[in-house]
């Protein structure tokens, strides 16, 4: 049975039907306040209601977004915080104000492209950190960038921008080091918590970070698009600069309004959707050992299949993880009929879908969010599909 | 304002059946519930179950 919402928009079921190990989904998934928001606030500009002067989103008291926002940023430990749609838009926003033309900006070699293209829309430049063998930036390597940018450039580079975690290996990158380096050389810092804030604490004033960067839809159980932009007071009169323009024939101003926010920034039920999941993430968060440990044994058993490799840091300190199965998997697929496809149709069977579909040889998943029945059952579905094709499964 | 009751009576059915969704949710694939889900989800429909019979009753269908 298919049901539609309506033409041909399917109902989208997997969340309710299947364990849904998706790299980017899991902790976006919405919590039960975050949907009775969507039902009851879906309408366009329904946070306006009691919109009243001084006329912008985070003043608004009814619902609270104006609480909202400030209890926020003390949830982030910064002073002052907005919320943006995505990620991107925070990096976009930090960007846009403090880079100017040809300026450098330092960032991992394993920055979402989102930083890239912030950066390039600020007209600077991206210098990339280095890998260690690990896979994980450390504060030396930005230390060394940071000279190299120097000697070649003969200035220091305008902004450092770091993945606490980053999207591809899940590893953890040396966000307090980094934020340590780039206070030695008086260079602002931008965290990426992209991955981090709304599943674990950030303390943006204990990293050392000038501004906190993330997403509602990846980590903040938020529909899309949704972010967060937080800072301290001393950048708050940059970043959230007030307009001044002046009309040359109306003489009309905007006074209040933030021009990197573009005015008012997330509306509707994005917005109250984040506000209603708040409650939650405030205790999810204290969770998060327990998260780190699901993962941790999920991968103990993935890992007993003969062939599989996890190719994120181990012991694992998130749950974003890279896999390979080039030696189990794909050696399967390289002779079935439906190639790569065998292995989705083996899990899809079992009720698993997130994996990219066709994918048997380097790939991500995410345990966040699944209880503890759910991973000892997708434990034991990978299990079964391995001892089907004949694979060996260490006890 | 009987509509007032009415509206409130959606609402309340809407946010019941999303809490059964959440169940849904924790128990995919195989939806096996726990007693305590099961108290859950009998809960969540008898507040579903009562906003209808309240909507059906407050327009005498």
């Amino acid at each position: 049975m298919r049901d539609y919402v309506v033409d041909n928009i399917e109902t989208r079921t997997r969340e309710e039907l299947f364990i849904n190990m998706h790299p980017i989904q899991a902790a976006g998934r919405l919590t039960p306040e975050a949907m009775k928001a969507l039902i009851a606030y879906g309408d366009g500009y329904s946070t306006c209601d009691w919109c009243r002067k001084p006329f912008r989103l985070d003043k608004i008291p009814r619902p609270p977004i104006d609480e909202f926002h400030a209890e926020l940023a003390k949830f982030l430990g910064m002073d002052q915080a907005r919320v943006v749609p995505g990620a991107r838009r925070g990096f976009q926003a930090v960007a846009s104000s403090i880079i100017e033309k040809g300026d450098s900006v330092v960032l991992s070699s394993l920055a979402h492209y989102t930083e890239f293209l912030a950066v390039e829309d600020a007209n600077g430049v991206v210098k990339e950190i280095p890998l260690n063998e690990k896979n994980v930036i450390t504060a030396d390597a930005t230390a060394q960038k940071i000279e190299d940018v120097k000697k070649e450039s003969g200035k220091l580079p305008k902004l450092i921008m770091m993945d606490h975690i980053d999207y591809s290996f899940g590893n953890e990158h040396d966000v307090y080091g980094i934020a340590k380096i780039a206070k030695e050389y008086d260079i602002p810092f931008l965290y990426n918590g992209a991955y981090t804030i709304g599943v674990m604490p950030v303390d943006g004033r204990k990293i050392g970070a000038d501004f906190l960067v993330g997403s509602g839809h990846k980590s903040f159980a938020s529909p899309a698009p949704s972010g967060i932009v937080a800072t301290k007071d001393e950048w708050a009169g940059k970043i959230f600069r007030t307009t001044q323009m002046v009309g040359d024939l109306t003489k009309r101003r905007f006074g209040i309004k933030e021009v990197e926010m573009l005015g008012c920034t997330l509306m509707g039920s994005n917005l109250i959707g984040m506000m209603a999941s708040f409650p939650r993430i405030k205790e999810r968060i204290k969770n998060w050992d327990e998260e780190v440990k699901k993962s941790n044994y999920f991968l103990g058993g993935f890992l007993k299949i003969e062939g599989n490799k996890v190719l994120s840091e181990l012991p694992r300190k998130h749950t974003l993880t890279k896999v390979d199965t080039r030696g189990s998997f794909d050696k399967i697929a390289r002779t079935h009929k439906r190639r790569g496809f065998f292995f989705s149709d083996e899990l899809k069977d079992r009720g698993i879908v997130g994996e990219f579909p066709g994918a048997t040889r380097i790939w991500k998943l995410n345990t966040y969010g699944l209880i503890w029945d759910q991973i000892r059952y997708l434990v034991n579905a990978f299990k079964e599909i391995a001892e089907k094709y004949g694979l060996d499964v260490s006890d | 304002m009987a509509n007032e009751r009415a509206v409130k009576q959606l609402f309340e059915g809407l946010f019941a059946l999303t809490d059964l969704r959440m169940i849904f949710r924790e128990t995919a694939p195989t939806h096996d519930f726990s007693e305590e889900q099961k108290k859950r989800a009998k809960e969540a429909l008898d507040r579903a179950r009562k906003a209808v019979a309240d909507l059906e009753e407050e327009f005498n269908l």
